[in-house]
């Protein structure tokens, strides 16, 4: 419910009479919409038990593949392609950490992903450290193309969430994250169901990274597979609430709204807010944000 | 092969301060079952310690160690008290993003108060050097890898030859267990969290000196201690020495032997670290 | 008679006080040190430009947050909600060029205080309403090559350069190793990773090279360990020659620092009339020196502004931008006027490599050594390390 309406808001948002306000609105919005669905991919595999720190290189990926093959293949399919060179890294990557739980997992993965930015540091057709020039969306035809793209790729990403929180694959998820042996035992194909959310999760993750790069037009190493990102990517779910859909979706949108407004109010030192607040959602909503809206489900 | 000696010793001693922050480290996640993302803004604290008493009464940075040893074990209980006891009981993730806020608003605290510059101590003995045999180091480097050693020898003598310190391992390898045997976990927990914190704050201090003071310069360290702990084992305080050598002598090979190999310092680190991890859990298969 | 004389001087004096009121978007990473620096020049600048009455300068200050995600939004702010038609701004290269859309988008009269990658000079080369007053990478190169055909003079031969694997480190290693070559050095260039702190092994293997120079390109987080751990490994240079955007607070009572060589647009010691005015003026407002030459930068900025406001006598960006294409000042920097770049891909550049100088940390401070036009003091070559 809450989705829908978040999303039937994102498409009707420039059409509103937001008056001056209105191109601010919609930048820090798509840049909110890119948040939250980075979010949701990443929530959609810590459903399986596996908590990654490799968004940021998915991210990454995705923004570089795009980047590199829009001038030949065109907007959408450069996206799909970064989506795809994400997923096809997360498959490799799964495969190899396929026996590796809890920390051991984010270690690795964050491995990964320091080695997957030295690379694309070391590497010629990157651009290397000065960075990569990007074209805008569509070659600019349409101002708010990015826009539509990021909206776009927010509802893919809450709708594939929404869709795998119900029937048989919810279950075999929940089941492998809960302990693998029984899961087994429950005749859940664990290791399809671990390849295949990774596989998914890295490839929204990839489109997320397209989207993004089509809007600030420029790509840095440091930037696109930064640390921060990958960690955003896991704050937000638990700020919001994680294994929902609604969650990680109402999450991104508010704390990016919480910190553009933060910076815009106080200015030097709003972050020491911003990590109190962080500290006090946890403190009094241990079931994130969604959980306000489920009184009386056990709160702790 | 004097280059082959001098890049060794190269190595184990820049493995002496990666062994502190992670041994730091690897009490509150090992002990107390704690990630703690802020244990890099407790290094920079004992970095901004020795800085202030430096700048303000001159203080000499060695001196500077145990107080902020005291301070750092201080603020580390505080913090338990205040802020990790409550949430001990909440899923691991809860716990991350405690910890994660805590180290978001104490750096930007510290930006506010001190802003973004880098700041330099300048005690005497900075740029000595030892030279030794045709091979040459630094007296800081050196006395930072032995006080590294005493302490770590310090702590594991306690963990291995103290009733206190026994009842700390016991927990950090069964936490169900030791209710049982009647050791009170919260006073356990309360003492590992506050340990790992007087130790991150000690190697801050010895970074104020080898490196600077500013409000982010626990960050690498941390990310490189977090890759250390992990290799070593979670709860296996006695592997962290062996995983601090084997990374940093990988670093120091690869940058001394390898053409432009100090882009490829980080990579090589967090590659030996994938390799070690993976490898591992197939084996264990 | 008498009194239609008052009534014309009042009538005079009320049309002179009917001031031209500009709004400024102010778009800088605040919380770094060079965008703080820059942020007080600036607002000291508007401050003395107000005083003189003619122009109201009124500032509309927001962060960019050091990236490109947080700078679009910024910058659309501005334009949009607070309807500046100029904006100062474009300090890190990468940033700015992420605002060379929505610049373009929005129109303003943009002052650009940094970026000198020539990759940004690329992005704006087809908009109208861009100053540019930082000098481009290639003019810090040529200004470097200088110093060290000078050194080449003085009988050093052999350069090791390190330097940092992000943008500010590698941008201009192939122009820098080609042309130091082309001078007849030797050269042998390492990339490091910024605030690992760790160079005792880069430096370990530099020693078989015997450089005469090490010249090291990345930060203020880099400096002490460099100065220390060469020493360590007993390297032992002719000289250390550095190019950080910033030094370390205090560096200069640090005994490590003594001998170590550096390049920089402005040190508070600068002898001339405009930057004598500047500190003063500074260490009014603020109560301390500044080391930090985006601080004069963003006070020359403010003030060139104010002037060709008065000229134009107008807030209309465009009648500004034309007054602003003629001013000839004289700043902390030297003289100041605006031309086409170098590469004829921007109409209105600023400074040049002139601006730059070299500096030594002698006995406790930073004092000029060359050009020698400009040096306080002779350079110690062989410095002492």
């Amino acid at each position: 419910m809450i989705a829908a309406a978040i999303l039937l808001l994102a498409l009707l948002l420039p059409s509103l009479p937001l008056g001056e306000w209105r191109a601010f609105l919609l930048d820090t919005a798509q840049f909110a919409f890119l948040t939250s669905a980075l979010a949701l991919a990443w929530d959609l595999l810590a459903r399986s038990g596996q908590l990654s720190l490799a968004h940021g290189a998915f991210f990454g990926l995705g923004a570089y593949a795009a980047a590199l093959s829009a001038p030949a293949l065109g907007t959408l399919p450069a996206l799909l392609a970064g989506g795809l060179v994400a997923a096809l890294a997360s498959f490799l990557l799964g495969l190899a950490t396929l026996r590796l739980h809890g920390m051991y997992f984010a270690i690795a993965t964050l491995a990964f992903s320091e080695v997957m930015r030295t690379l694309v540091l070391k590497a010629q057709f990157t651009g290397g450290s000065i960075g990569l020039p990007v074209q805008p969306a569509f070659s600019g035809a349409f101002p708010l193309g990015s826009y539509y793209l990021a909206v776009a790729v927010l509802a893919l990403s809450a709708g594939v969430s929404l869709l795998l929180s119900r029937g048989r694959w919810h279950y075999a998820m929940a089941a492998t994250r809960q302990g693998e042996a029984v899961a087994r035992v429950l005749g859940v194909p664990v290791v399809r169901v671990k390849l295949l959310t990774f596989g998914l999760s890295a490839f929204l993750g990839g489109l997320v990274g397209g989207v993004y790069a089509m809007k600030t037009l420029f790509l840095s190493p440091y930037d696109a597979f930064g640390l921060g990102r990958a960690v955003e990517a896991l704050v937000v779910p638990i700020f919001g609430g994680l294994y929902t859909t609604s969650g990680p979706l109402l999450g991104g949108l508010i704390i990016v709204g919480l910190e553009t407004w933060l910076r815009l109010r106080i200015g030097e030192g709003y972050l020491v807010i911003y990590g109190l607040v962080l500290i006090l959602a946890i403190l009094f909503l241990p079931r994130g944000l969604v959980g306000l809206f489920r009184k009386g489900v056990g709160r702790a | 092969m004097e280059l082959l000696l001098q890049t060794l010793i190269n190595g184990v001693l820049a493995a002496g301060i990666y062994a502190l922050v992670a041994s730091g480290l690897a009490l509150a996640v090992g002990v107390v079952g704690i990630v703690n993302f802020a244990h890099g803004e407790f290094t920079m604290l004992g970095a901004f310690i020795a800085y202030l008493l430096f700048v303000g009464s001159g203080l000499d940075p060695l001196v500077s160690l145990g107080l902020a040893a005291l301070v750092l074990f201080l603020v580390g209980s505080l913090t338990y008290y205040g802020l990790i006891r409550p949430v001990l009981g909440a899923p691991e993730l809860n716990q991350m993003l405690l910890t994660f806020g805590l180290s978001v608003a104490l750096q930007n605290l510290a930006l506010l108060l001190f802003g973004a510059n880098t700041r330099v101590v300048s005690p005497p003995y900075q740029g000595s050097t030892i030279h030794l045999l045709g091979l040459s180091f630094g007296v800081v480097p050196f006395a930072s890898f032995v006080l590294s050693v005493v302490l770590l020898g310090g702590l594991y003598w306690f963990l291995g030859r103290t009733r206190l310190g026994l009842a700390v391992r016991a927990v950090a390898q069964n936490r169900l267990a030791p209710g049982l045997l009647g050791i009170e976990k919260e006073r356990i927990y309360l003492l590992a969290f506050g340990l790992s914190a007087a130790l991150a704050g000690v190697a801050g201090v010895m970074l104020s000196v080898i490196l600077y003071a500013s409000p982010t310069v626990g960050f690498a360290y941390t990310l490189k201690a977090f890759a250390i702990i992990v290799m070593a084992g979670l709860g296996n305080l006695g592997g962290v020495v062996p995983a601090a050598v084997a990374l940093a002598l990988a670093e120091a090979l690869v940058s001394t032997y390898l053409p432009g190999g100090g882009g490829w310092v980080e990579a090589v680190f967090f590659l030996v670290i994938f390799a070690t991890l993976t490898w591992r859990s197939w084996r264990a298969a | 008679m008498k009194k239609l004389w008052v009534v014309l001087v009042t009538l005079l004096a009320g049309l002179s006080l009917a001031q031209t009121t500009l709004r400024v978007g102010v778009l800088l990473p605040i919380s770094t040190v060079a965008g703080k620096a820059a942020l007080n020049g600036v607002q000291l600048g508007a401050e003395q430009v107000n005083a003189s009455g003619k122009v109201r300068m009124e500032l509309v200050v927001v962060d960019d947050g050091n990236a490109p995600a947080t700078a679009v939004p910024a910058l659309t702010k501005l334009m949009t909600v607070d309807r500046v038609d100029i904006v100062i701004g474009g300090l890190a290269s990468g940033v700015t060029f992420a605002l060379s859309g929505p610049v373009k988008q929005y129109q303003p009269l943009f002052l650009c205080i940094g970026a000198a990658s020539s990759v940004v000079e690329q992005a704006f080369s087809d908009y109208g309403r861009f100053f540019h007053y930082h000098p481009w990478d290639y003019h810090n190169v040529a200004a470097a090559l200088e110093f060290f055909k000078y050194l080449y003079d003085n009988g050093a031969r052999r350069v090791a350069i390190l330097y940092e694997d992000g943008p500010f480190g590698s941008a201009g290693i192939q122009t820098y190793r080609q042309q130091l070559e082309r001078q007849g050095y030797t050269v042998q260039a390492e990339p490091f990773k910024s605030g690992s702190g760790s160079f005792t092994a880069i430096l370990t293997r530099l020693k078989a090279f015997r450089p005469d120079i090490l010249y090291w390109i990345g930060y203020d987080v880099d400096a002490l360990p460099i100065a220390a751990q060469t020493r360590q490994v007993g390297l032992e240079p002719k000289l250390i020659y550095g190019a950080p955007p910033a030094w370390p607070v205090g560096f200069e009572k640090n005994s490590l620092s003594n001998d170590i060589a550096g390049m920089t647009a402005w040190l508070p010691s600068v002898a001339n009339a405009e930057s004598r005015r500047f500190v003063t003026l500074y260490r009014r407002k603020f109560g301390e020196v500044t080391d930090e030459y985006m601080a004069p930068m963003g006070y020359v900025i403010a003030l060139s502004l104010g002037r060709a406001a008065e000229a134009a006598g107008s807030s209309d960006k465009d009648r500004i931008a034309a007054e602003l294409a003629k001013v000839q000042m004289d700043t902390p920097f030297g003289p100041l006027s605006f031309k086409p770049s170098d590469t004829g891909r921007t109409r209105y550049q600023g400074f040049n490599q002139s601006i730059w100088l070299q500096f030594q940390y002698l006995e406790g401070s930073r004092r000029p050594v060359f050009p020698p036009n400009r040096a306080a003091r002779p350079l110690r070559f062989p410095g002492n390390y």
